[in-house]
């Protein structure tokens, strides 16, 4: 039977059948669906083999440092493939996202040897690049000698592949020229609005289309939905809170963090429109955002959504596509909305946060780290994570093209595919890649947490900080 | 003194129950949450009244957390056994050297003898951020990284200047003559040392154990910089549970009742001496 179902398999990889008719015939064979995709996945595995040297680095270990994510899952999930199809064997090291960060700098920063690949965010790699802490990956993916013909570079996002390289030079763009390719995207997160489907069918309501209609709508469900507030976004003093709905909205309205004038970077959020922008964001917190917002994270913004506590969010599509599951008491109420805050915009600009896999400076092996970062980030396991685990979003066209990672998604993700589609094109990091930019945008979440509770006017705010951003990079020689 | 009027005890009564409620409440909280699944700790209102469960308590022990991403893998227990040994090991380690130690500072005057102590506790001085990554470095090339040998030797930095220093005060509180008294008898110093002098310093040095121990098993980033996952304590396993597809709250319940439960018996069969030995310390004779 087994014997069946692998040459069905392998009329798939030849594209003689599709994987529905497979997973038909071999349900037909006695075959339960997820052994049938474990023969598949098995089978594409071994096709993967037929046209690169895999096993050039068979009997090494490769030493992984990684975060606690559902990415790593989908990963370990599909492991013991990579470990057939190369022979090489895996050790990872795997820490809470609350610590992970602080794990990586101090492994980097000290030139440890202990780790020879990481994940990494895109953020972060403005730091460990400039810093000679990361291996520079195009000559690797350009090298036909050390990537496998099928791996399909361009496939990544275009967005995506450029978010994750930059020259170094502050102000410069990401993906121009001299850019070096500091990460490889693994999986990312744009932002939009995710709503609780039965909060607004009990109002009659749509979901929100700009910003002075999310205010409203907020403000509504606010007044009368008993116990629920209007909308959940992020507010603790961490970068974190500006780069997700705020910075995507801000973008909207063609806002930017800095300008270059005179080949100096300036702070931007000076501007007449942008303090309209901020003045309306802080009274939609006042009016309808969480009592404590100031403390609000990522994990506050799901938690109140899955819980019911939030009408609806505006942060990570991915946030929403998670509580929509498991034991979230809003599990299958939830849905989800492209935003362009902005009513004069053509499309939404969401901002976005990539998980991608960065290759040490310090590691002793790095052409077998290689060949994991290069199977990790390939189309097989895409699809891998994408159709059976939460492998999402997949940062490669082909895998959005999969008929079956679309079924799966549009039966239990209402509205997230077409949230994606409006989303994508726009969808890019909004902000400026500079060295301080992690100090400079927490600050900027500080001067927010001042406007919103009252201690500041917004404008003179906004004054202080543009004030103080250019101060600090003065400072710096920048 | 006169015996309390009636309405002085209800209101002292009533005071004692309220601070204790406001202190109490928040643990017995979490005590109730942990028999509960996330669903029913996040229901709006929150209520006391539920249908209890042990699957929190299961999926530490057994090392599987069901959660929206499925059935993943958590080492809690591992954290919990490596917890144990860092504190238990570096403590151990402390009052072998420590107490000698201290016992020389109270009673003998030598040359640096002062510097030496005042080093000793510098080391609490500097926040542990500062002196990491340079000891990364060193104990990267003395292969010490990722040891437990090694990170119970930072642990030293922790809990040896805090038992140096306490038991060091306990000692100058023993009166000499008794150990000259017993000396005279033709004891040595060593036999003195550990018939009379440890003996009498006893509750000072259960008081010092106790705190040594608490600040070892809270210590969160020694071995977080200096050693792999498999090494690390509690304080960082516990934040495994909070993940980007969700804060499991029932299991972080569980895993903060679990946690605590080893240095609570150790204060409870320390308390005797720990009240006795903190208040026997306060006050120089």
């Amino acid at each position: 039977m087994h014997e069946k179902a692998k040459d069905l398999a392998q009329a798939v990889i030849r594209k003689e059948i599709g994987r529905r008719e497979f997973l038909r015939r071999t349900g037909q064979l006695g075959l339960g669906a997820a052994a049938s995709a474990h023969v598949l996945n098995m089978m594409q595995t071994k096709a993967l083999a037929a046209d690169f040297d895999w096993k050039k680095h068979e009997g090494t270990t490769v030493n992984l440092l990684m975060n606690k994510h559902p990415y790593m899952d989908a990963m370990i999930a599909n492991l013991d493939n990579f470990k057939e199809l190369t022979g090489m064997e895996v050790k990872y090291d795997v820490f809470p996202e609350d610590v992970y960060f602080d794990k990586v700098t101090a492994a980097l920063s000290s030139g440890s040897t202990q780790y020879d690949a990481f994940m990494t965010g895109a953020y972060q790699t403005w730091q460990y690049g400039p810093a000679g802490w990361l291996t520079d990956l195009s000559e690797f993916i350009s090298d036909p000698a050390l990537t496998n013909p099928n791996y399909n570079w361009d496939d990544v996002l275009p967005n995506l592949r450029a978010a994750t390289a930059w020259s170094g030079i502050p102000g410069a763009p990401l993906g121009g020229d001299g850019a070096k390719q500091w990460a490889i995207p693994w999986g990312f997160e744009l932002n939009s609005v995710a709503y609780n489907k039965r909060i607004f069918d009990q109002l009659s309501m749509t979901p929100p289309e700009n910003m002075d209609d999310m205010m409203e709508k907020a403000a509504q469900i606010q007044a009368d939905v008993d116990g629920v507030y209007g909308i959940g976004v992020r507010g603790s003093r961490s970068w974190a809170t500006i780069h997700p709905g705020f910075l995507s909205a801000y973008a909207n309205f063609g806002q930017t963090d800095f300008t270059m004038e005179d080949g100096k970077l300036m702070a931007a959020m000076g501007t007449a429109e942008s303090k309209e922008f901020h003045a309306k964001w802080v009274k939609m917190i006042q009016d309808s955002g969480p009592k404590d917002w100031s403390t609000y994270t990522w994990y506050q913004v799901g938690t109140d959504l899955g819980a019911g506590a939030s009408g609806m969010i505006f942060d990570a599509d991915i946030l929403g596509y998670f509580m929509n599951g498991g034991g979230n008491a809003e599990a299958g109420n939830l849905a989800y909305s492209a935003f362009a805050a902005n009513p004069q915009a053509d499309a939404p600009t969401p901002n976005v946060w990539i998980w991608s896999l960065g290759l040490s400076q310090f590691s002793s092996q790095k052409e077998a780290a290689w060949a994991w970062m290069q199977w990790a980030s390939g189309t097989e396991h895409g699809l891998f994570g994408a159709r059976q685990m939460d492998f999402v979003n997949p940062v490669r066209q082909s895998v959005w093209d999969d008929a079956d990672f679309q079924s799966r998604i549009a039966k239990s993700y209402s509205g997230y595919l077409e949230q994606y589609k409006a989303s994508a094109p726009g969808s890019k990091i909004y902000f400026t890649p500079q060295p301080l930019f992690f100090n400079l945008t927490t600050e900027w979440a500080a001067s927010l947490q001042k406007m919103v509770a009252g201690e500041v006017p917004v404008d003179e705010g906004l004054d202080q900080l543009v004030d103080s951003v250019n101060r600090q990079l003065r400072s710096v020689g920048l | 003194m006169g015996s309390d009027s009636g309405w002085k005890r209800v209101l002292r009564g009533v005071l004692l129950t309220i601070v204790a409620l406001f202190f109490l409440f928040p643990i017995f909280w979490v005590f109730l949450m942990s028999f509960q699944t996330n669903e029913t700790i996040l229901r709006i209102p929150p209520s006391i009244v539920f249908e209890p469960t042990l699957q929190n308590y299961v999926a530490l022990i057994s090392g599987k957390l069901v959660s929206n991403a499925g059935v993943l893998e958590i080492a809690f227990m591992k954290n919990l056994g490596n917890s144990l040994i860092l504190s238990v090991v570096s403590v151990a380690l402390s009052l072998l050297l420590g107490v000698p130690a201290a016992y020389a500072f109270a009673r003998f005057k030598f040359r640096l003898g002062e510097d030496i102590a005042f080093t000793l506790l510098s080391f609490r001085f500097a926040p542990p951020l500062l002196v990491l990554l340079p000891l990364a470095l060193y104990f990267q090339s003395m292969g010490l990284i990722d040891t437990y040998f090694g990170l119970i030797w930072v642990y030293q930095l922790i809990t040896l200047p805090l038992i140096l220093w306490i038991v060091r005060g306990y000692f100058e509180d023993i009166s000499e003559d008794i150990e000259y008294a017993y000396r005279v008898d033709g004891n040595s110093w060593l036999r003195t040392f550990l018939k009379i002098s440890v003996p009498l310093a006893r509750p000072g040095i259960a008081a010092a154990m106790l705190l040594a121990f608490i600040f070892a098993w809270n210590n969160f980033v020694f071995a977080l910089i200096l050693a792999s996952a498999d090494k690390q304590p509690v304080t960082v396993g516990a934040l495994a549970f909070v993940t980007a597809s969700g804060i499991q709250y029932g299991q972080i319940a569980a895993s903060i009742v679990l946690s605590v439960t080893p240095t609570l018996l150790l204060a409870l069969y320390a308390q005797r001496y720990l009240v006795e030995g903190l208040s026997l310390g306060a006050v120089k004779g």
